[in-house]
């Protein structure tokens, strides 16, 4: 199948390094700490975050940091079939673990020890980068949780696929079979936090489709402090200060 | 001078606080003395309430509904199937409620929240018993003696509601959000493939589709609901989960658009009802239920407008 057309467009319109469009919103969960959807064309997640609050666990209290918990689950009708077990299955306890190591590496939790931090990541429509949305969104929910954190963790994927690397594949591009590279970064450290590959793909080709997900992070990252600033700002007016 | 202001402000702010954590029913109680809630509302008034279609892409129906705080997404997608033998030339509607731990501290994971099998229960039975829905519209019946083999095929309707943000009055925004999701939902076109299965039809195929083309549902007297808390002489309507949390005695009443009583729920609690005070409550839902009527007539109509 021809996934890139001779005039060098994608199935859905897109050029090789052009990205879906996003969208953010904070504070959509009135009853959690923190929380936030994020959408990058038809794939949607909302993520909430709970804590710092009392280890629910005792046995699991840790003295010197914050326990950090994760689960990501998928809606019944987030993908074309209607899915029938949508939670506790491996994908979903591989990619919970995923996010949870990711954020672990940016939340300051030795400023916060003997208590627990939970993030919930729930997605309501599937169409590819789902782990991506997923770590954009609960880098949103605990930025307005107001946990503190090294720095901001942007997520986004690239692929390689009819010899052209494609940037944040889509469902279509993924199923494909081609390489997929999800990597996550902290954008002014300048740090991978996160780097996972499916399929064979050579060093030096590797490094170009690496260097394409880096620029789709550097680019989330600016439009995720795009948001927060303006969040920030809405909060300011309305405390009339 | 201006920061001392401030700084008294600030002090009675917290004092008020503290106060409302201390004392919750006193804190109420207080407002509701002035026949007025701490969110400003009047006592029978209900939050601000929103209706979108449309909400999710991959659905056949869909709908997300705000009610104050508390949303609800509903999204509905359609499965072929094989009736029972007792009704074959039926359909059915399977309705699952879920609260993810996204929608309140009180939602942990692992174990389901309780009120999840409850609503869905609650949401089952009020449809079925509103009987919004003619089942035997979701049979599949083909007009030849080809078709002879897939006579006994009908669709269900598997519906998914999802509490994104739970503040109170679950059942109520469930059940809007679960009928707003039904008349928005357009029954596909499906044809049988050489293989003797069901496929969806795309406007290129030369199939002949066993059922109509896409169409919607025809719903009838639809059913719309009021939760009350009764407290003392006080009767609220559409209460927070902070309401529900501090005053325990709920009325929930369904009624449909032609006026009549669907079911009336009050799952015990301190406060005994008196017939006036259901009376009331009643009433106060039929004020409701037209209210809700014009937000998703309105809705829909603006649908149209779109397509």
């Amino acid at each position: 199948m021809e996934y890139v057309s001779p005039e060098g467009l994608r199935l859905d319109g897109r050029r090789p390094m052009e990205m879906r469009q996003i969208r953010a919103e904070i504070g959509a969960v009135s009853k959690a700490d923190g929380s936030a959807i994020f959408e990058m064309g038809n794939t949607k997640v909302i993520a909430a975050v709970y804590g710092p609050r009392e280890v629910q666990n005792r046995n699991q209290q840790i003295s010197s940091h914050a326990l950090v918990r994760c689960e990501y689950s998928m809606a019944n009708f987030s993908t074309g079939d209607r899915m029938r077990k949508p939670k506790g299955d491996r994908r979903s306890t591989e990619i919970s673990l995923v996010i949870r190591q990711t954020m672990e590496a940016c939340i300051l939790t030795h400023l916060l020890p003997r208590s627990q931090i939970d993030i919930y990541v729930q997605v309501l429509q599937a169409d590819g980068g789902t782990r991506s949305a997923c770590i954009n969104a609960a880098t949103l929910a605990l930025a307005d949780a107001g946990i503190p954190m090294r720095d901001l963790v942007t997520s986004c994927s690239a692929g390689y696929l009819n010899s052209t690397p494609l940037l944040d594949l889509n469902y279509v591009e993924d199923s494909a079979g081609g390489p997929d590279v999800t990597l996550g970064i902290l954008p002014k450290l300048d740090k991978v936090t996160l780097l996972q590959m499916d399929s064979k793909l050579p060093i030096d080709i590797l490094e170009n489709v690496m260097q394409l997900a880096i620029e789709g992070c550097k680019a989330i990252a600016n439009y995720i402090r795009e948001v927060l600033l303006e969040n920030t700002k809405q909060l300011e007016y309305r405390r009339g200060v | 001078m201006g920061l001392s202001n401030a700084s008294e402000d600030l002090s009675s702010e917290m004092e008020v606080d503290a106060f409302r954590r201390l004392f919750p029913l006193r804190y109420f109680e207080r407002h509701l003395a002035e026949s007025i809630r701490p969110d400003g509302r009047p006592l029978g008034k209900a939050r601000e309430t929103s209706i979108f279609l449309g909400a999710v892409a991959s659905a056949n129906g869909s709908a997300l509904v705000k009610i104050g705080s508390t949303t609800m997404l509903t999204a509905i997608k359609m499965e072929v199937m094989t009736p029972s033998l007792e009704s074959p030339d039926e359909g059915c509607l399977a309705i699952d409620f879920h609260m993810p731990p996204i929608c309140s501290p009180i939602v942990r994971p692992g174990r389901p929240a309780e009120a999840s099998p409850v609503v869905s229960k609650q949401l089952s039975d009020t449809i079925s018993s509103s009987r919004m829905i003619d089942l035997k519209e979701l049979s599949l019946v083909g007009g030849k003696a080809a078709w002879m083999a897939y006579l006994n095929a009908a669709f269900s309707i598997m519906q998914d509601i999802y509490c994104l943000d739970a503040d109170g009055a679950l059942f109520d925004a469930a059940l809007i959000s679960a009928v707003a999701a039904l008349s928005h939902l357009q029954i596909p076109a499906v044809a049988m493939n050489d293989d003797g299965k069901i496929v969806l039809v795309s406007g290129e195929d030369g199939q002949k589709p066993v059922n109509k083309e896409k169409r919607k549902l025809t719903l009838r007297s639809i059913p719309f609901s009021l939760t009350c808390i009764l407290h003392k002489n006080y009767i609220l309507a559409d209460p927070t989960a902070e309401e529900e949390s501090i005053m325990e005695t709920h009325v929930t009443i369904v009624l449909d658009t032609s006026g009549q009583l669907i079911s009336l729920y009050k799952p015990g609690g301190p406060a005994l009802a008196y017939t006036s005070a259901i009376q009331d409550c009643v009433g106060l839902t039929g004020q409701r239920v037209k209210e809700l009527k014009s937000y998703l007539d309105k809705e829909n109509s603006a649908m149209e407008v779109v397509v």
